[in-house]
């Protein structure tokens, strides 16, 4: 199956190719429904990922001003409650005073569109773009490895190719951007960027999407390091694992991933029944 | 998608300035959201945000266009468009701004997280509403399988939301246009009971059926400075398309909007409304045109042929059209589509039958011939009929297999429940939870024990779950292999025998968890789960577990099977949207969640749905859809094949004894609903249908005709009636 000329790239769907070609075929080019367990425990691997998306939105609010520093709406104990805490004790220092949160920002690629959305974009016009990405995960990564995610490489690139409406005449040297931890409130990574920088992902990117775009075998390599194998959903299928691997053993290598499958079930469906449909 | 050439008319609309309202009307095929895209590209090549456009349609699939353009590499790098339902913006609204709307909204847990219910979800819901007063004897005059019960409540307090009137006023309506038997006023009223304490009970636990979304966005959030601020300080630019198939409240709330925004374009189908069952209402659409300062109709069609409009002119008269017929116009430009004075029939083909089968063999022929002899795009093809049963689309996907047709259906054949991967799963899940009391049989075993073990039949299937399987003290229970005699391990091959023996062993190591819960961890960062709480094992990730450790394994049934992923992912969604919404079991609690939902599933409440697809579908391939879908997909296409065009289900509207469409809308003005209004009611019906149909053709219609109708019944139903008259006039 070759790629759909509606294909979007983002940062998840290339690491997954930078991490596993067959995992990116399988989950992305066939979107291949393969629903075994990815990490265990499974119970608190999605509390995890639940409690990750609600600090995502209790910031979002905060940030819009819909909730105050003392909002009743948190559960008083928790790793929830102790994040908020952390956030309003350390939140990233110095960021301007302009702040947009849960952006998406969109631009060609090579004959594809390339996409992000990022959890807050702060700027100060004319002279500096901050981009900050909450992390929830229970491990800090060691320091370095971040600026090798496509995570990293795609939002600040994307940010310069397409932030203008935000901020013209943007340059790579005005765009930051901060990883800031939950758990080590105190211990932000922060990654400045540069020309040479941004001409360099551009030239990485741009020859990830012709790449891919030009595979036609019918089964993509899979990767050489099969300690991935331990947190993919599809390690039955490649022969490569019965069980999920354990979060406690997770590592920058075999990373568990930070978002949940796609949920090919939300929202209403028209399709679904005759009777309503609303 | 690249846009096509623009007409002359659209070029004129085009150039309106840029921050003008427009409201644009014409029928179906005249190249209205064509135009619109060209505007949304317009717009951001002024330099507007991305981010300040927003699109709204009433539905999901009406988006497609403009979803197309922006996803274009030629479209200019920048923000966000929202492209949304009303429906889909609501939740996105109650969801941020929860924390200031819970306790107006009238929740008595403001400070918890709201919980969205899925259809199916609120039918489980309902039903537990609804079942012990059943027991009472309430709707004991209606002959109406339960499930459709619950979702006519459910369907009322819809109406109501997007309609705008208080839900404790839907008896009083209904009652006021019924002029039968007494005994239905009676029913009335119980279903306002239900919808009563359905509504109450949500309340009550922040749970948010789709009627409780539309209305906290409509009468709390929207008037709420701080959520009208920002959607108004956001969105100054707005499209709305296919305003027609929108509800009165999403026109109220429009109406509102539209002097806060820079620019808008409004678009109405006309002769459309085909959503009315779901609250649409066309008329309530107009009110918009007089905020706009520009209105423009488009008249000349850009799909059909003379021959199409003329025989589009020729129905409407056969059917008693009363109004002006619209869209029938010449183009105006080179790109649209060649002039031949020629009248309905060239546009029309038919072959009458006796019997059905016959019918679709016919179908499939004619199919077959474009297709393979003429060159048209499997694509330009669509199969329609009022209703698509399993059956019919069973017979038309055989027959176009068999002629080497690509072909592609709404939905697939069988719901969730019934599909042989969810029986597998729940007979496996039922072996491994023996406190559960459930006891599958030997038959179901041995299915389950065919699909699980890869090249195991049925026949050996049977054997084993006749020789391994026992119920003892209550507990289904697998036998080892080894236990078995040596002539039947023989039999069954050692090889099946192993993965019998992977399977049971799985089996045996999940009833003993069940018995010795996991050991505790220790908590760390980021855990939720404090030391002193036990782990649970969830009936979705049990299946999950089963699924990747077993069933997708290398020699188990699953592994090759990739339909099998799918159906699991959808059960998996399904057993965890149900446990989303049931409350956190309290100590000494004895209600077991897997084996209420396996109970819900046997009452066909929940996993009745149908098998989502995730995979993305062929493109080029003929479509199988009821005609409504069709028409909701807007888009034009070659050739049209309608069955049962004698059926009276062209005609007819479902059978729905607890709601009514006309009478529960912003237009019915009280009074009794006569038989004439119902007579009026489905012809209008019927001609919007039959128009929107042909104005979305190109070539022609093929028309299946049988005298025996699917079950055998002979058939003379108005559409029939009407192609007779066009044919005997033309």
């Amino acid at each position: 199956m070759s790629l759909p000329a509606d294909f979007l790239f983002n940062q998840a769907n290339l690491q997954d190719y930078v991490d596993c070609p067959r995992r990116f075929q399988l989950r992305h080019l066939l979107q291949l429904a393969w629903p075994a367990v990815a990490a265990e425990p499974a119970d608190e691997y999605e509390a995890q990922v639940q409690d990750g998306e609600a600090f995502h939105r209790l910031v979002h609010q905060h940030v819009l001003g819909i909730i105050a520093a003392e909002t009743p709406i948190l559960p008083e104990a928790g790793p929830l409650a102790d994040w908020w805490r952390a956030y309003l004790a350390s939140p990233p220092a110095d960021l301007p005073a302009m702040l947009l949160p849960e952006v998406t920002l969109s631009a060609p690629l090579a004959g594809y569109r390339l996409i992000a959305k990022y959890d807050l974009i702060a700027i100060e016009p004319d002279r500096r773009a901050i981009i900050v990405d909450w992390k929830t995960s229970a491990r800090r990564p060691r320091p370095g490895w971040l600026s090798e995610r496509m995570q990293t490489r795609v939002y600040r690139y994307l940010l310069v190719r397409a932030g203008t409406d935000l901020f013209p005449g943007l340059q790579p040297a005005q765009v930051e951007m901060i990883y800031w931890f939950a758990n080590y409130p105190d211990q932000p990574e922060r990654l400045p960027y540069d020309a040479t920088q941004f001409e360099a992902d551009g030239r990485l990117l741009t020859e990830l999407v012709v790449e891919i775009a030009g595979r036609n075998e019918p089964i993509f390599p899979l990767t050489d390091d099969v300690t991935r194998c331990r947190f993919c959903t599809y390690r039955s299928l490649c022969g490569r694992g019965i069980t999920a691997g354990d979060l406690d053993e997770a590592d920058d290598q075999a990373a568990v991933p930070e978002e949940a499958a796609p949920d090919w079930t939300a929202g209403f469906d028209f399709e679904q029944i005759g009777e309503i449909v609303f | 998608m690249s846009l096509p050439p623009l007409t002359e008319s659209q070029k004129a609309c085009l150039a309106l300035p840029l921050d003008r309202p427009i409201f644009l009307e014409g029928p179906a095929g005249t190249g209205k959201t064509t135009l619109a895209a060209a505007r949304l590209l317009r717009w951001l090549e002024a330099g507007v945000p991305a981010r300040a456009i927003l699109v709204l349609t009433p539905q999901r699939t009406l988006a497609a266009a403009y979803t197309a353009v922006l996803r274009h590499p030629t479209a200019p790098p920048g923000g966000e468009v929202t492209v949304a339902t009303l429906g889909g913006l609501a939740q996105r609204m109650i969801e941020l701004f929860w924390p200031q709307v819970a306790e107006p909204a009238g929740f008595a847990a403001p400070t918890r997280p709201p919980i969205s219910l899925t259809l199916e979800t609120a039918q489980y819901y309902m039903a537990r509403v609804v079942r012990p007063l059943l027991e009472e004897g309430y709707f004991d005059t209606i002959r109406v399988d339960r499930n459709r019960l619950y979702s006519q409540i459910l369907d009322n307090l819809n109406k109501a939301a997007v309609i705008g009137f208080p839900y404790t006023e839907i008896a009083a309506r209904l009652k006021a246009a019924w002029v039968g038997e007494a005994a239905q006023a009676r029913v009335y009223d119980e279903a306002q009971e239900c919808a009563a304490r359905f509504r109450e009970y949500c309340l009550a636990h922040n749970l948010l059926d789709f009627s409780l979304q539309y209305e906290v966005f409509a009468r709390h959030l929207w008037p709420l400075p701080a959520c009208r601020q920002y959607l108004i300080g956001r969105y100054t630019h707005l499209i709305a398309d296919n305003i027609e198939e929108d509800t009165p409240v999403a026109h109220d709330l429009l109406a509102e909007w539209l002097p806060h925004c820079r620019a808008a374009l409004l678009i109405c189908d006309q002769n459309g409304g085909y959503r009315r069952f779901l609250g649409a209402d066309p008329e309530s659409a107009y009110r918009l045109r007089d905020l706009c300062r520009e209105h423009v109709i488009f008249t000349a069609s850009l799909i059909a042929t003379p021959a199409m409009r003329a025989l589009g002119r020729a129905m409407a008269r056969a059917l008693g059209h009363r109004g002006e017929l619209t869209g029938h116009a010449r183009p105006t430009s080179a790109a649209t589509p060649a002039d031949a004075p020629t009248g309905p029939r060239a546009a029309l083909d038919y072959r009458a039958h006796r019997f059905y089968p016959e019918m679709l063999d016919w179908v499939a022929d004619e199919i077959g011939r474009l297709v393979h002899e003429e060159g048209t795009p499997p694509a330009e093809i669509v199969v329609l009929a009022p209703y698509l049963t399993d059956a019919l689309r069973f017979a038309l996907a055989t027959r176009l297999a068999a002629r080497n047709v690509p072909v592609r259906s709404h939905r697939p054949s069988r719901a969730l429940r019934e599909e042989p991967a969810t029986q597998c799963l729940l007979t496996i899940a039922a072996l491994c939870h023996p406190a559960w009391g459930i006891q599958p049989t030997k038959y179901d075993v041995a299915h389950a024990l065919m699909l699980a073990i890869d090249d195991l039949d049925l026949v050996r299937a049977r054997l084993l779950a006749e020789i391994a399987y026992r119920v003892r003290d209550g507990r289904p229970t697998l036998l080892p292999f080894v236990d078995l005699e040596p002539a039947m391990q023989e039999r069954i091959t050692f090889l099946l025998g192993g993965r019998y023996e992977g399977l049971r062993t799985w089996v045996a190591a999940r009833v003993e968890e069940t018995r010795q819960p996991r050991p505790h961890r220790p908590d760390r960062p980021g855990s939720r789960r404090p030391a002193s709480m036990p782990p649970t094992a969830s009936l979705d990730h049990f299946f999950s577990r089963l699924f990747g450790e077993l069933l997708s394994q290398p020699g188990y049934g699953f592994h090759r099977h990739h339909d099998a992923g799918e159906i699991t992912a959808n059960l998996i969604e399904s057993v965890r949207k149900f446990r989303q919404i049931m409350p956190a079991p309290t100590a000494g609690d004895t209600f077991d969640l897997g084996r209420e939902y396996v109970q819900m599933v046997q009452d066909g409440v929940v996993a009745a749905q149908y098998v989502r697809r995730w995979q993305r579908q062929p493109q080029d391939a003929v479509l199988l859809a009821p005609a409504y879908t069709f028409l909701m997909s807007n888009r034009p296409v070659s050739h049209q094949f309608w069955l049962d065009v004698g059926g009276m289900g062209w005609w007819e509207r479902l059978y729905q004894p607890l709601t009514h469409p006309y009478v529960l809308s912003r237009r019915w003005a009280g009074g009794a609903w006569t038989d004439a209004d119902e007579y009026t009611a489905r012809q209008d019906a019927l001609t919007a249908l039959v128009l929107g149909l042909l104005r979305r053709c190109r070539t022609a219609i093929h028309l299946g005709l049988s005298e025996l109708g699917e079950s055998g019944n002979e058939q003379r139903g108005p559409l029939l009636q009407a192609v007779q008259r066009v044919l005997r006039e033309a």
